[in-house]
């Protein structure tokens, strides 16, 4: 049951509305709970135990934690036993098998693959865990003294299955509270469910077609066509997660209850960094608050810079650091998806990038200053927007490829036999969409641009439409809903598209 | 003596001298400080002041203005 299908919006979601809404106030977490244990348990069975471990040890550790008071040993002790007991869990039941194929191709003995089943979101839901632990360790929070708000926080049905990843104290609050249900909250949730519904049904899944095509016959693709399905999966991936995350936000805010953005427009981004402040957004938090910040600022880097300062100068140390800071991130980021070469290459690609950024500045601002370029000019900031989506797009097709060498063969033939001319000779066509689905794949991603342009330059068009009149408004309204229905992806020849993320 | 306020002005004018520091009060939410602006920051302030900044600490409200800086630091001399 996911969160494009039919029982989850019209019978699960509904269902936990109503009995929410006429639950006493007090006793509103508590439905909040059963409903996110009966969807983890839908999806996971009795897998759902590894969650409640995780949210009873989380809890145990939290107070141990806080009751260590000053001892700062002991805190220590709990925090890393904690958090190393959760990423004991994950590379058990993530990386088992990696690590056996490791081990087969080193020493050419070939281990039978283990068949090991991983719980639902469980790569989300661990960092979730970990960022609480570390919050407690810290002081930022306290120790949450309910075992049931604690797995609630992890739990949350809406998020379950792709995030977004959320810090308890943007969260647990809110999950506790047992706001009411308004009437505005469920109309703005149902335009937001019906927007990500669209970007999902009528682009992504028609896209994945095309994908799967390109990506598992690629050895039949050169040229042209390694372009075609570099952009296709971005786009597919970016129409797909953020159109989940709209109804994820959707689904939550009916409960009045606000879920972190994890898209910013991100195809505005000028630069690899700022990609990924704009793209799963709060990845990147959680990178940076739990990964970037105590790398940069533990023993070992403030060694470095004492070291380097004054043997280097300033420029060598700070590329210094930020290679000691970016490295274990963009590792982490790639390894985080899942045990594979493309996803550690697509991790040490956006590393490679951030370093030439750092040891690039010096020569960006001495190009500019030097030929009085205004660098926020319309014409640079196209040029950079551009080279942004050559990166992106690159990134994605080793992300996406069958393997990391797929993903440098399919690289090397999109130089050779380049043949623009399969543009308009019915290629395109011979990827399992005809003429109509490239017009609603093409018509949709156009829409989206403008609503992303739009968002861009922070006109909110919610805002707008409540100001116009009522035949406008619900035209607008009901434009959506039947564009949904007509250009959605489905009936016979469709199956329902699986969620890219929740196999992360 | 210098006050604190000044000398982490000196330090943000020596990283970009284009930034109207005294005035400004996003740094970090209008992103005119980033990641990699941090790194430096960081080992800027901590000789500077001979103080160590944690992990905790990095957090947007001590490092937004001047004076947030400022009144981290001061905190983490007391410490």
């Amino acid at each position: 049951m996911g969160y494009n299908t039919l029982p989850y919006l019209f019978i699960f979601l509904p269902l936990s509305l109503i009995v929410y809404q006429l639950s006493p106030r007090r006793y509103r977490r508590y439905v909040l709970l059963a409903f996110s244990l009966t969807y983890f348990f839908m999806w996971s069975r009795q897998l759902i135990i590894y969650l409640l471990l995780t949210a009873a040890g989380v809890w145990g550790i939290g107070l141990l934690i806080e009751r260590s008071g000053d001892r700062k040993g002991l805190r220590r002790l709990f925090a890393t036993t904690g958090i190393g007991g959760l990423f004991a869990i994950l590379l058990y039941l993530k990386y088992t098998n990696f690590f056996i194929r490791i081990i087969d191709q080193a020493s050419g003995a070939s281990l039978p693959e283990v068949r090991i089943l991983a719980p639902i979101g469980v790569s989300f839901y661990t960092l979730e865990a970990v960022g609480y632990l570390l919050e407690v360790y810290w002081g930022r929070i306290n120790a949450d003294r309910s075992l049931f708000s604690v797995t609630l926080f992890l739990s949350f049905f809406p998020q379950t299955m792709e995030g977004p990843i959320a810090r308890y104290q943007d969260t647990a609050s809110q999950l506790n509270a047992g706001n009411p249900v308004s009437e505005q909250q469920i109309f703005d949730g149902m335009c937001r469910i019906i927007w990500g519904m669209i970007k999902k049904l009528v682009i992504a899944d028609r896209l994945s077609i095309v994908v799967n095509e390109l990506y598992h016959n690629h050895a039949a693709y050169d040229g042209i066509m390694i372009p075609i399905a570099a952009v296709s999966y971005a786009v597919q991936l970016y129409m797909e997660f953020s159109g989940v995350m709209d109804i994820v936000i959707g689904s939550a805010g009916m409960f009045g209850i606000r879920l972190p953005e994890n898209f910013r427009q991100p195809f505005f981004s000028q630069s690899a960094s700022e990609f990924w402040r704009r793209w799963h957004i709060t990845l990147g938090v959680w990178l940076k608050t739990y990964v970037f910040y105590p790398v940069t600022t533990s023993e070992m880097t403030m060694r470095w810079n004492r070291f380097a300062r004054k043997k280097f100068g300033r420029y060598i140390t700070k590329i210094g650091t930020s290679f000691l800071a970016l490295t274990p991130v963009w590792l982490f980021n790639g390894l985080w998806h899942g045990g594979a070469f493309n996803y550690i290459f697509y991790g040490l690609y956006y590393l490679a990038l951030l370093m030439l950024e750092v040891i690039l500045e010096p020569v960006k601002k001495a190009f500019y200053k030097k030929t009085g370029f205004d660098k926020n000019g319309r014409a640079f900031t196209l040029i950079r927007i551009l080279r942004t989506w050559l990166i992106i797009f690159t990134g994605e097709l080793f992300f996406r490829a069958e393997g990391f060498m797929a993903g440098l063969s399919m690289f090397i033939s999109g130089f050779t036999n380049i043949g623009i001319s399969r543009l308009f000779d019915g290629s395109l066509l011979g990827l399992g969409l005809d003429k109509a689905d490239w017009f609603a794949v093409i018509a949709g991603t156009i829409v989206v641009f403008i609503a992303d342009i739009l968002k861009e330059k922070q006109i909110d068009l919610k805002a707008y439409l409540a100001k116009r009149n009522v035949v406008i408004r619900f035209g607008a309204y009901y434009a959506l809903i039947f564009g949904l229905i007509i250009f959605g992806a489905y009936g016979a020849g469709y199956r329902p598209v699986d969620l890219i993320y929740a196999g992360f | 003596m210098d006050t604190i306020e000044k000398r982490i002005e000196e330090i943000l004018m020596d990283e970009d001298d284009s930034i109207d520091y005294k005035n400004e009060k996003h740094l970090i939410d209008d992103r005119l400080l980033d990641s990699f602006g941090i790194i430096s920051l960081v080992s800027d302030l901590e000789e500077e002041f001979d103080v160590k900044i944690n992990a905790v600490d990095m957090v947007p409200e001590n490092f937004n203005s001047i004076e947030g800086m400022a009144s981290m630091i001061k905190k983490l001399q007391d410490n």
